[in-house]
């Protein structure tokens, strides 16, 4: 116990020049800011920027599921997206390097307790642009085990992936949606190791990479992301290949359609 | 405010606390290359292979701990496998750069700074539901080469990871697992490809010798063990495994078991590996009249093409799960003023063997168990048993409806020696075998085939052949095949032994001990309660010019499961699942 107060008196001690003055002002007033900021953007420049649209319910339903869309194409030079629920026990939901995409990105993921959930979007000057909401649910989503768990089979569909491209809007955005069957264990279920998928990289017909995707814990099972591509090459096939924290391949060949008629437009409109 | 402020400054603390503990630790090394395997016999201050060199000897030059020193040996630290999930801990550990590989049951494995016994990382591999190891989720050890710490899984993955991170650099499946394939074994790695064998032989599984390269884990060659089945060269078909039915009926041997569940051993001298195959399937003989080559045997195998170059067989037409993985050690046996390059095998039959492992010819064989009741001998001439022919259990009944006849046998399928290696001392020039008197009632009954089920065919029952003992770490001369000593324990000795230049042999019990013995004399010197019954295999090492020994605590493997009468003898051994580490206290 004495050693525990001198502790917290060294720690006193020690920073108080650091805080107020190097961690941005954060928009939602959420309590773990000051721990989140360091761990996620380092010292980067973060600003609040309303161009970047993160598009999530007020009540969450399903806490194991949440859909979440991400749109920074307001944005000029985004190179990277990241997305984080802040109360999770796993805080960073995925980072997205959208290469020769559109940044834009929609997913689902879980949620343990009500939350602000935000995205920010990095451009080529390393400024960091936020945005976000707060969420209410019930929670539980990151310790609830995975649904195809209830059937014995799940091993046996592990790493299948549905995929497809829709044909480029006027705007020349093909939107391209994934589904992967994995369970995406957190690791906080007992006797269930985490296990997950933590790399994505999609692949245009003539192999250069034009999407690359780092997700975490709390993506739901059976991911679903849908991006937005800069139209490839009708009658084309992308190439999706990554894997799960085990070494488990996934891989996946997207015929591109030849028909290329608008069919709407990729983006969130709120 | 204020609190916002605490919360924040221990997070920055700690993150800085963090940095300077990194730039103060050692650099992340490159890792163990080529060399430092084959110096790893002579090498005192690290435990790079299973089996303490290739040669599998387990024998260490350090000469700090004696019997006289001994006894002042006290733990220094103990590190918990930790979760719900523990049962058999089989594991040898390695020890790289001060840091232990360690693997656990449930395919698990860990790395632990060797000085404190604080986790580094921890990896925990996701099995299916549909695993189906026969004899315990158990796993034998970790292999490490450069960057990379290698494991196998039960099921049947072949994982290299990072030995920095525990980051996962390739998963490679192996074999199918729904058809009963698994891997247990502790990986082989020689002139950088990683090398290993299979479990399922209980499934109807074809045995599998497999070399990949290390850094890619892309595929070199494939040896089967089961003769008419093809081999695989650089992604290629090669040769024929023998001669298609010389020694299998029918087409048998598509379903001949054989597995090399144990791993191999390598001899640099001759630069052959060696290879352990297991029982033929199914158990019941009389559906397979032949030898069934290659189960039950010894098989040496070149290393860059998976050719065999000779074999070896302990129990031809093995019809009571003879399995003989046991491992070949390596050693120089000197006779008649000669230097012999020799092998020897404590087999699971109840026979030491002693070889020449240039050939494969026999030197000796002698039984090193008190009671063998299914062959006289062993012709040294042939090289083959010398059958008693009425204790091989009887063929199912005409029309094989009912179960053959029952005969009493010994050792059991259990073993005169199962899988825990044994240690050789070329200062005594003694093996150290851990032995187990035990029988078994056994008998055939009809079966047929089906993938993923269980491939038997057989009934039994296991018996002790003693009030007072089964175990029996047994110091065997190779020379003579004379037992110099014997320790005897109550409960079956399921653990690996290690010996030392300080006239030192480790070795562990069920009853939880960790037991030091004289080497010349195996009085019993040194021992210690770790909590849980020792069926892993004891390691040491130099570290800060201290010699330290190091074994996991965790009572389970096959005879818990299957061991009959003897089952309850132990069943009331509480499992565990720990690492413990001791030296002798500073003076």
């Amino acid at each position: 116990m004495r050693a525990a107060v001198l502790a917290c008196g060294l720690w006193l001690a020690v920073t108080p020049a650091l805080a107020a003055s190097s961690i941005p002002e954060d928009p939602l007033g959420s309590v773990m800011w000051e721990t989140l900021y360091p761990e996620v953007f380092g010292t980067a420049p973060v600003v609040a920027d309303d161009r970047v649209k993160v598009l999530a319910p007020a009540d969450v339903e399903n806490a194991r599921a949440m859909p979440v869309a991400v749109d920074a194409t307001a944005l000029d030079g985004v190179q990277e997206i990241v997305i984080v629920a802040d109360l999770n026990p796993f805080p960073v939901v995925l980072r997205y390097e959208p290469l020769k995409a559109r940044p834009f990105i929609a997913t689902r993921i879980k949620i343990q307790q009500a939350t602000a959930v935000r995205a920010a979007a990095r451009t080529r000057d390393g400024v960091w642009h936020m945005n976000g909401r707060l969420v209410d649910a019930a929670g539980g989503g990151c310790a609830a085990p995975p649904a195809s768990y209830a059937a014995s089979d799940w091993a046996d569909h592990l790493g299948e992936v549905q995929a497809r491209v829709w044909p480029a809007d006027a705007a020349g955005t093909a939107r391209v949606k994934l589904r992967i069957r994995h369970p995406q264990d957190t690791g906080l279920m007992a006797g269930v190791p985490a296990f997950f998928i933590d790399a994505l990289t999609l692949t245009a017909a003539d192999g250069t990479p034009v999407a690359r995707l780092s997700p975490l814990e709390p993506v739901s099972e059976d991911p679903v992301f849908t991006l937005a591509l800069d139209a490839p090459v009708p009658g084309s096939v992308l190439t999706l290949k990554g894997r799960d924290n085990n070494g488990g391949d996934i891989a996946a060949s997207i015929p591109v359609p030849v028909k290329t008629a608008a069919t709407g437009t990729v983006g969130v409109t709120p | 405010m204020m609190r916002f402020l605490s919360v924040f400054t221990r997070t920055t603390v700690s993150a800085a606390a963090l940095t300077a503990a990194l730039a103060a630790g050692t650099a992340l090394a490159a890792g163990p290359t080529k060399d430092d395997l084959l110096g790893d016999t002579k090498s005192t201050g690290d435990v790079l292979t299973y089996g303490m060199g290739y040669q599998g000897q387990r024998y260490s030059p350090l000469k700090a701990l004696t019997p006289d020193t001994v006894s002042k040996l006290v733990p220094v630290w103990s590190f918990s496998f930790g979760g719900e999930k523990q049962r058999g801990q089989e594991a040898q550990p390695l020890v790289v750069d001060g840091v232990m590989y360690v693997t656990g049951s449930y395919s698990r494995l860990y790395a632990v700074d060797a000085r404190t016994g604080h986790k580094l990382w921890q990896y925990d591999h996701r099995l299916p539901d549909g695993i189906m190891p026969c004899c315990d989720v158990i796993n034998r050890g970790a292999a490490v080469y450069g960057d990379k710490v290698y494991f196998g899984t039960l099921d049947a993955r072949l994982v290299a990871l990072n030995k920095d991170t525990g980051k996962v650099i390739w998963s490679k499946k192996t074999a199918e697992y729904k058809d009963g394939y698994s891997m247990t074994a502790a990986p082989l790695i020689v002139d950088g490809k990683i090398i290993t064998g299979n479990s399922g032989g209980e499934f109807g599984i074809v045995g599998m010798v497999e070399a990949r390269d290390a850094e890619t884990g892309e595929l070199l060659w494939q040896r089967p063990t089961i003769e008419g089945n093809k081999g695989t060269l650089g992604g290629k078909e090669s040769t024929v495994t023998g001669v298609v039915n010389a020694s299998w009926p029918g087409d048998m041997w598509k379903t001949g078991g054989g597995a090399t569940w144990l791993g191999g051993t390598y001899d640099p001298e001759t630069n052959l590996l060696y290879f352990g195959t297991g029982n033929p399937a199914p158990w019941n003989s009389h559906l397979r009249p032949g030898d069934n080559l290659y189960t039950s045997s010894t098989l040496a195998i070149d290393p860059n093409t998976g050719e065999i170059k000779w074999h070896y067989q302990t129990t031809p037409h093995d019809g009571w799960d003879f399995d003989g993985v046991n491992e070949l050690v390596s050693f120089d046996l000197r006779m008649d003023g000669k230097v012999i390059k020799a092998g020897a095998k404590a087999d699971r039959n109840g026979f030491f063997y002693v070889l020449d492992r240039t050939n494969g010819q026999l030197i000796n064989a002698s039984p090193f168990v008190s009671k063998i009741t299914w062959a006289k001998s062993i012709d040294l001439k042939t090289g083959r048993p010398v059958y008693n022919d009425d204790n091989r259990p009887g063929a199912p009944t005409e029309g094989g409806e009912g179960k053959g006849k029952s005969v009493f046998s010994a050792p059991a399928f259990l073993g005169a020696k199962n899988w825990m290696p044994m240690a050789y001392n070329p200062d005594t020039e003694l093996f150290y075998v851990p032995a187990n008197e035990w029988g078994m009632d056994i008998w055939n009954e009809p079966i047929t085939y089906k993938k993923g089920a269980a491939y038997l065919g057989a009934g039994f029952t296991i018996k002790p052949l003693y009030d007072d003992y089964i175990g029996a770490l047994r110091a065997i001369d190779p020379k003579t095949g004379k037992i110099a000593w014997e320790y005897k324990n109550p409960a079956p000795l399921w653990g690996g032994v290690l010996t030392t230049a300080g006239n030192l042999v480790f070795t562990g019990t069920p009853e939880g001990f960790l037991k030091a013995f004289d080497a010349k004399t195996g009085k019993e010197v040194w021992k210690f309660q770790t909590g849980s019954g020792v069926v892993g295999c004891p390691i040491t090492w130099e570290m800060d010019g201290e010699q330290y020994v190091a074994v996991v605590s965790g009572w389970g493997g096959a005879v818990p499961l299957w061991g009959g009468d003897v089952a309850k003898l132990v069943k009331d051994i509480n499992q565990g699942g720990s690492l413990w580490v001791f030296k002798l206290p500073k003076a």
